[in-house]
């Protein structure tokens, strides 16, 4: 009974994460560097909810699909303001990953100067509360894992069954074999980005939705977020999937054993000692 | 006046972990994002073996220092031998269960309540801040000048072989892996003594000290003022400590409404500093400066001819 808790509570709570995981590895994957950046885009997702939801006065759910691609659209432009000028210039690895660090102190306080530090709330839809297999969920947790799941599965279909998968992953593993191939690195870079906003914008709703919305939310997820996607390996969609899965459910089981507190501290050795054994040698 | 020593000495603290950074990762290219557990554990450590237990200060700092060298070493057991990306994760990880465990366990840091009072050393003295700031230029000066040392000795010389091709050093017949492990721990238990001496200049300790900001700043210091240059991170926490901490939140005219902003256009002007660093001067500043060629005694010119060979 408490595998079946953990599990249940793990995958709802896991739910922003396991988007926000998928799309960092994308980037990941095909640009080598791990874009601390990125964390902005969780967090504007959840102030352009704030922007439809509240200010316009938008129902919550019609809120969520313009958040997410303004998030998207944003992830684009930085990559084409700084970090493609970046990677072009042949800044190495540990260097982008301070660069992003630049870029999301500016983004992040560059938000706080414009609407302030505050906390806030989205408007939800009315909550119902149900019993799924005995367990008790909110409609609103059930339809955001269903949505996660759904966009979880867009994304793996996109990265292993199409041709723009095709041509990242091409892009990823030999980028002059892959131009000399035809594949425009320039606008498949581009959709990568785009789609990897998306869905940190759409995570960043979700937990904006289930707390609150706050600057530093997606600071405050990125480090779990880097974790799970260097612990999946370099780049693995599939495995950040999993991973993602895997720490919810963990957290939730220590959670309910141990004092709250300790999830924490558990679950942080627990990816030191994944980095020891397997941690990404060839990144 | 004495909030103004009070800055300069914290600038002091900031231009030693900075330097230590250079050591670790402009020597040899270790990216520590761990630095504010390793100089936490010299706070804290300091703070509860003082005030729990009734350590004089400064044999508090010593073992405080020690336990972060110890963890600092079992920490590069684990993980040094990865990419630079794990390590950097991985610091990162140990900065934040050292953040946690300090909220957890109350009974001996106080949790979110703090832990105090850490007493001022040299009461008797009327200028204690003033002497306690000379100290801190002492030890931090002391810091910078072993670096050149360092830079321009063998051991330097190894360290900067491991960081330009690992496989390389490795295979002329250096113990890399060793090398690492003893820089790492020596270097992260320093952080630890500035972390001990950090805890009589804020007296009272609060888990917010250990938020991973410090981490961050030190690191935008450092490659700002050039992280392969020895006076790189003075001068990085000069234009960034020095310059908005003490000299904008200090002496600007700002109307208090506005000040509270302060804080938050500060951290931006710093990501915006660092974009632009990265963009157009990647080396930082200062650049980069080559080692100072060793004077060599006429008898040390055969070692001399063989060593270069290893370089």
């Amino acid at each position: 009974m408490l595998i079946v808790d953990a599990i249940f509570i793990g995958l709802l709570e896991a739910s922003p994460l396991i988007l926000a995981a998928m799309g960092f590895t994308l980037i990941f994957y095909l640009n080598g560097f791990m874009n601390i950046a990125y964390a902005e885009s969780i967090t504007f997702g959840a102030y352009f909810a704030i922007l439809f939801n509240v200010v316009l006065g938008a129902h919550f759910y019609v809120a969520l699909l313009p958040s997410m691609l303004l998030s998207g659209a944003m992830s684009v432009a930085v990559y084409l303001a700084i970090f493609r000028p970046a990677l072009n210039r042949g800044v190495g690895p540990t260097e982008m990953i301070i660069l992003s660090v630049g870029v999301s102190f500016l983004l992040r306080y560059g938000l706080i100067l414009i609407v302030g530090p505050e906390n806030l709330f989205l408007n939800e839809p009315s909550i119902v509360y149900m019993q799924v297999l005995g367990l008790g969920a909110t409609n609103l947790q059930l339809v955001a894992l269903a949505l996660v799941f759904a966009m979880a599965g867009i994304l793996y279909w996109m990265v292993y069954y199409t041709g723009l998968g095709e041509q990242m992953r091409g892009l990823a593993n030999n980028r002059e074999l892959a131009m000399a191939s035809g594949i425009n690195p320039h606008v498949t870079s581009m959709a990568i980005w785009f789609i990897a906003g998306c869905a940190g914008g759409m995570s960043g709703v979700f937990s904006g939705v289930f707390a609150q919305v706050t600057p530093y939310m997606g600071w405050n997820v990125i480090l779990i977020t880097m974790l799970v996607t260097i612990v999946a390996g370099v780049g693995s969609v599939r495995g950040a999937f999993v991973a993602a899965v895997v720490a919810g459910i963990l957290t939730a089981f220590i959670t309910l054993v141990t004092k709250p507190l300790y999830a924490d501290v558990v679950l942080l050795l627990a990816f030191i000692g994944v980095l020891t054994y397997r941690g990404a040698r060839t990144a | 006046m004495d909030y103004l020593i009070f800055s300069l000495s914290l600038m002091m603290v900031y231009i030693g972990l900075a330097q230590l950074l250079h050591l670790q990762f402009g020597m040899a290219g270790i990216p520590n994002f761990g630095v504010v557990g390793f100089w936490g554990i010299g706070l804290y450590g300091t703070g509860v073996l003082y005030v729990q237990f009734g350590f004089p200060l400064f044999l508090a700092i010593i073992v405080a220092s020690a336990v972060a060298a110890a963890v600092g070493y079992v920490l590069a057991l684990l993980v040094l031998q990865r990419s630079g990306q794990a390590i950097l994760a991985a610091t990162l990880a140990f900065a934040a269960i050292v953040a946690t465990l300090v909220v957890t366990e109350k009974g001996l840091t106080g949790g979110v309540q703090g832990l105090g009072t850490i007493g001022f050393p040299l009461r008797e003295l009327d200028a204690r801040n003033l002497v306690y700031l000379g100290l801190l230029v002492v030890i931090v000066g002391a810091m910078i000048w072993v670096s050149a040392r360092v830079r321009d000795s063998r051991f330097g010389r190894i360290l900067s072989a491991i960081r330009d091709n690992e496989e390389l050093a490795a295979s002329l017949g250096k113990d890399t892996a060793a090398t690492k492990r003893m820089l790492f721990a020596i270097t992260c238990g320093l952080m630890g003594v500035l972390g001990g001496l950090t805890a009589p200049l804020h007296q009272f300790l609060v888990p917010y000290l250990l938020a991973p900001s410090l981490t961050f700043a030190v690191w935008i210091a450092l490659v700002l003022g050039g992280k392969n240059h020895n006076l790189g991170a003075m001068i990085g926490v000069f234009v960034t400590f020095g310059l908005f901490d003490i000299l904008v939140e200090t002496y600007a005219p700002v109307p208090a409404e506005q000040a509270i902003l302060l804080p938050n256009l500060k951290l931006f002007c710093y990501g915006v500093l660092l974009v632009a660093i990265i963009m157009f001067r990647p080396t930082g500043l200062l650049g980069v400066d080559s080692p100072r060629s060793p004077k060599r005694p006429a008898s040390g010119a055969g070692r001399d001819v063989s060593t270069r060979g290893a370089e």
